[in-house]
């Protein structure tokens, strides 16, 4: 085992370089920056195939919302319900024809839209959508059938444990801060969604939020400036980025427990997660690795001791990751309803021994491995690539922290991985939320303190 | 560590990236749907042991990264009753040791040099997947990967603790698919109604009985039957050298026994079609308790074997019909006048020797789970000579030639888009005849097709509501 440590470490390093050298021989020369008139504007060449990829980003989001939530994310999605010239099942059937694929997300910082499809037809369909930013009208009767369709799918979020678990979950672990709410509202804020606050909200992000357009595939898509700038009418005039002023909110000093019962259920949906401020952030590749270590893969600790040592779940993940302003700790797995609080002994194990320094070399050499060996997966469709680019830029991180990702993440010690887990994962500061059946709050009780609420409420 | 052993070899993984990046990543140009000159195109090189054991190998340079798949003929199909999930089982337990490498050294090997692993099972294949960068310092990770796949193909441990733990993985993993999900158990519910008394009229995850029953010895027997040589397709895309490739995999594999003539004759036995043609018990609407609020369904029709021409125009049928916001039953009844559904969708799901062809949808609330039925079943009989139309059958040319392109985007998509069609074809150039027929597909055969399919009235209705009694 020894041995295998050395050859290990050895390997590693070498590693790190030779995939540095890779992915940043390949991709560096071909990022360009440009400008189409005062629009920023990000291209990556790629002519492998003859197909494009269009992203705008806009650096605004659902905390734009008013009193009346989801207002940002219904105003990007419901663009294409119709505008003055067409109806929405001529919207559909024009972009459908090309093959293109389009849709928007909204986060509390910033939204996006993206578009894709074949090079030959990017003019038409780049013009189309830039007619449905300047034009999109909400009629009446296309809105609330999405409304109702979208109300029917909050009250059947019930049939969906783990969905209901995850929005319950950000709504409690991030409770006090702006970011709690969920970005595309409850049922309370679709009623009251109007078409005068759609357009309003569009053309805010029409008219005033910086935007920044990332785009790949061959040469000849760089032909759509003039659409860009003309049709959609973009030319750099926008310039209000969102930033926050928050208060952080108060740490707790045991677990915060929710249950959240459900009928029938057979099954108990568990997260455990907490809130981290901005200066929490500061270190996303340490942040990443203390995750990783904890619940990253088969091969991570928590999968270990939950899945094969004690057959206790199919499947565990931990998440740690920072927006430009906020971020999020997390784990998130699922367990029979009668080993509920085994498997929350055992994780509260797994996480005390890691923060107290419990990590054997060859362990962290693993995450080490997995984390920094897989960095070039993420250049390999340009689509991802340029998800990575908007990250970096909406946090306002140079590209080349992209390239020293690997050799950042292998410098770091056992220290440094210890304290971030304590940090992020620290068992009095998490707040767990559970979904499944009343009977688990006796069980629960022995963790903190529990509060048992409706499903409803989430809706 | 030997620092000085340490620069040469950095020296040689950059020299070796810097060879790579001498050649053109791999540029596919098509223009419209077709294999003729302009369309896709992969250059792929194939090997075939002498025990049978089929290679494909697409090299790609772009990035020092690989794919590999092991396609395995087996899946739950091959299961009798009593031992359902059985195949399933086996699939999890090929990450829990062998010989060489025993427990936990497969996936740390992969994960802690970069790359990932998995499987998944159905009822025709069984296939395992590994991503991996080409080489990590001076360990080449083609050689390592192909070691430990010849490693448990031959010599799997089935250590019985891991055993006994990984059942209980399997029955969470039960309940989270199926019966904590209406949609699975719809799902499940419509396929064992339609395929019923036909080998894939079973589960693939497996019934709970028989997964607290299955034993050791019957997973060993499934892996001693299909787990050979004669009966997978390894496929290996990416910055890898085709001819080293086949060079160490005939090296690892070469001398694996193929399977002795009992095996391929019980293997041919369950191929025998007759097993496979449909013999429900059509015209019954089955309904379920679930939590659902409102009614969820499906709505099946037997269907047709993967590559046969019919199975094509019903693919290009199910786009027609319900597949996106534009498609015909979309407009008809979520975004029509008066909507009935919050969502529709169509699908002719295809296996090796017969298929599967439905509607699947949920109600808005108001709606009556009986009236809908009615109507779609209505519909079906009117639809064939209005849905499809000239332009709807270009627009789905159209997002298929888009839909292959992106399939092949990535390594693991070349290589899985290859293994496919090799394992169920033969032939893993298939891709280029599909896509001639798909273009040569006229609105009048799609009409005709659809004429039968709904001729029959051959349906089994399956939904679920909070509102039906728990056993109906």
């Amino acid at each position: 085992m020894k041995k295998f440590c050395i050859n290990f470490v050895f390997i590693q390093v070498l590693l790190l370089i030779s995939l540095s050298l890779g992915a940043k021989d390949f991709f560096s020369g071909k990022v360009k920056k440009l400008k189409w008139d005062n629009l920023e504007v990000i291209y990556l060449e790629d002519d492998r195939f003859p197909t494009y990829q269009f992203n705008i980003y806009f650096a605004d989001g659902a905390l734009s919302d008013g009193s009346v939530k989801g207002v940002t994310s219904a105003a990007f999605n419901f663009m294409t319900l119709g505008t003055r010239r067409f109806n929405r099942q001529d919207i559909a059937d024009n972009l459908e024809f090309y093959g293109t694929s389009y849709g928007s997300n909204v986060t509390h910082e910033f939204s996006s839209y993206s578009v894709s499809g074949l090079v030959k037809d990017i003019g038409p369909t780049v013009k189309k959508i830039c007619h449905l930013f300047q034009d999109a009208s909400y009629p009446k009767e296309d809105l609330n059938k999405e409304k109702k369709r979208i109300l029917d799918s909050f009250e059947n979020l019930v049939s969906s444990p783990g969905a209901l678990a995850s929005r319950a979950f950000r709504e409690e672990s991030l409770s006090g801060t702006p970011y709690s709410y969920p970005a595309e509202g409850k049922t309370t804020d679709v009623k009251k969604w109007n078409k005068s606050l759609l357009s309003k909200k569009l053309d805010y992000f029409n008219k005033s939020v910086k935007k920044r357009i990332y785009i790949t595939g061959p040469k000849e898509v760089l032909l759509i400036k003039n659409v860009v700038n003309n049709e959609c009418g973009w030319k750099g005039q926008g310039t209000f980025e969102r930033v926050v002023n928050y208060k952080k909110p108060t740490k707790h000093l045991k677990p915060k427990i929710t249950l959240i019962p459900i009928p029938q259920a057979n099954q108990a949906q568990v997260r455990i997660g907490k809130f981290l401020s901005n200066d929490e952030i500061n270190e996303p590749e340490l942040m990443q690795l203390g995750s990783h270590f904890l619940g990253g893969g088969f091969t991570s600790r928590l999968m270990r001791v939950l899945r094969v040592e004690s057959g206790l779940t199919y499947g565990v993940g931990a998440f740690a990751g920072g927006q430009k302003q906020y971020g999020r700790a997390g784990i998130s797995t699922s367990t029979k309803v009668e080993s509920v609080g085994l498997l929350l002994e055992k994780t509260k194990e797994t996480i005390k021994k890691a923060s107290a320094g419990e990590i054997s070399p060859a362990n962290l050499l693993r995450a080490q491995g997995s984390l920094a060996g897989s960095y070039p997966f993420g250049f390999e469709s340009t689509s991802s690539y340029l998800s990575q680019l908007t990250y970096l830029d909406h946090r306002g991180e140079p590209y080349s922290s992209l390239f020293d990702f690997p050799e950042k993440v292998r410098a770091f010690n056992s220290e440094q991985v210890a304290k971030m887990i304590q940090s992020l994962y620290g068992w009095e500061e998490q707040s767990i939320t559970i979904v499944g059946p009343r009977s688990l709050k006796k069980i629960l009780e022995k963790y903190g303190d529990v509060t048992v609420k409706n499903y409803k409420k989430f809706l | 560590m030997n620092l000085k052993r340490c620069f040469l070899l950095i020296a040689l993984a950059g020299s070796l990236f810097l060879t790579a990046c001498t050649h053109k990543a791999h540029k596919i140009t098509a223009t419209k749907m077709t294999s003729e000159k302009g369309g896709i195109h992969l250059e792929v090189k194939k090997y075939t042991l002498d025990n049978g054991l089929r290679l494909l190998v697409y090299e790609n340079p772009k990035l020092p990264i690989f794919s590999y798949y092991t396609f395995f003929d087996i899946g739950g199909r091959h299961e009798g009753a009593g031992s359902t999930g059985a195949t399933h089982f086996l699939e999890h337990m090929m990450f829990k040791g062998a010989k060489k490498y025993g427990p936990r050294q497969f996936d740390t090997m992969i994960e802690g040099n970069g790359g990932n692993t998995n499987a998944y099972t159905n009822f025709d294949n069984t296939v395992y997947y590994e991503s991996v960068p080409t080489k990590s310092g001076d360990l080449n990770m083609v050689e390592k990967i192909i070691d430990m796949e010849a490693d448990r193909m031959q010599h799997l441990a089935l250590e019985p603790a891991a055993f006994e733990k990984e059942r209980q993985v399997v029955l969470e993993e039960r309940k989270m698919r199926y019966e904590n999900s209406p949609q699975g158990q719809v799902y499940l519910t419509l396929m064992q109604s339609m395929f019923e008394g036909t080998p894939y009229g079973g589960s693939v995850i497996g019934d709970v009985s028989d997964l607290k029953s299955l034993t050791r010895d019957q997973v060993q027997e499934y892996f001693k039957k299909f787990y050979t040589p004669d009966n997978a397709v390894i496929v290996v895309a990416g910055a890898v050298n085709a001819d080293e490739v086949y060079s160490m995999v005939k090296d690892r594999f070469g001398s694996i026994k193929p399977s002795s003539k009992e095996v391929r004759e019980y293997r041919l036995s369950r191929d025998d079609l007759k097993l496979y043609a449909h013999k429900a018990n059509y015209g019954r609407h089955i309904k379920l308790h679930s939590v659902s609020k409102t009614p969820m369904f499906m709505l099946g029709f037997p269907g047709n074997a993967v590559g046969t021409k019919e199975s094509f125009v019903r693919d290009i049928l199910a786009s027609i019909l319900g597949q996106g916001e534009s498609s015909y039953l979309y407009k008809k009844y979520v975004t029509g006048k008066r909507p009935r559904l919050s969502s529709i969708s169509t699908h002719n799901y295809t296996l090796k020797y017969n298929g599967i062809f439905w509607l699947s949808g949920d109600l808005l609330k108001g709606q009556n789970i009986n009236t809908v039925t009615k109507n779609l079943l209505k519909e079906t009989q009117v639809l064939c000579t209005s849905a499809i139309t000239e332009r709807t059958l270009q627009k789905t040319k159209n997002q298929y030639l888009v839909g292959y392109v992106s399939e092949i985007e990535t390594n693991r998509g070349v290589a899985h888009f290859l293994g496919m069609r090799e394992n169920f074809f033969g032939d893993y150039s298939f891709y280029k005849k599909e896509m001639d027929i798909y273009n040569a597909i006229t609105v009048d055969e799609v009409k005709s097709t659809c004429s039968d399919l709904f001729k029959e009235k051959n349906y089994i209705m399956v939904s679920t509501w909070n509102k039906y009694p728990k056993k109906s």
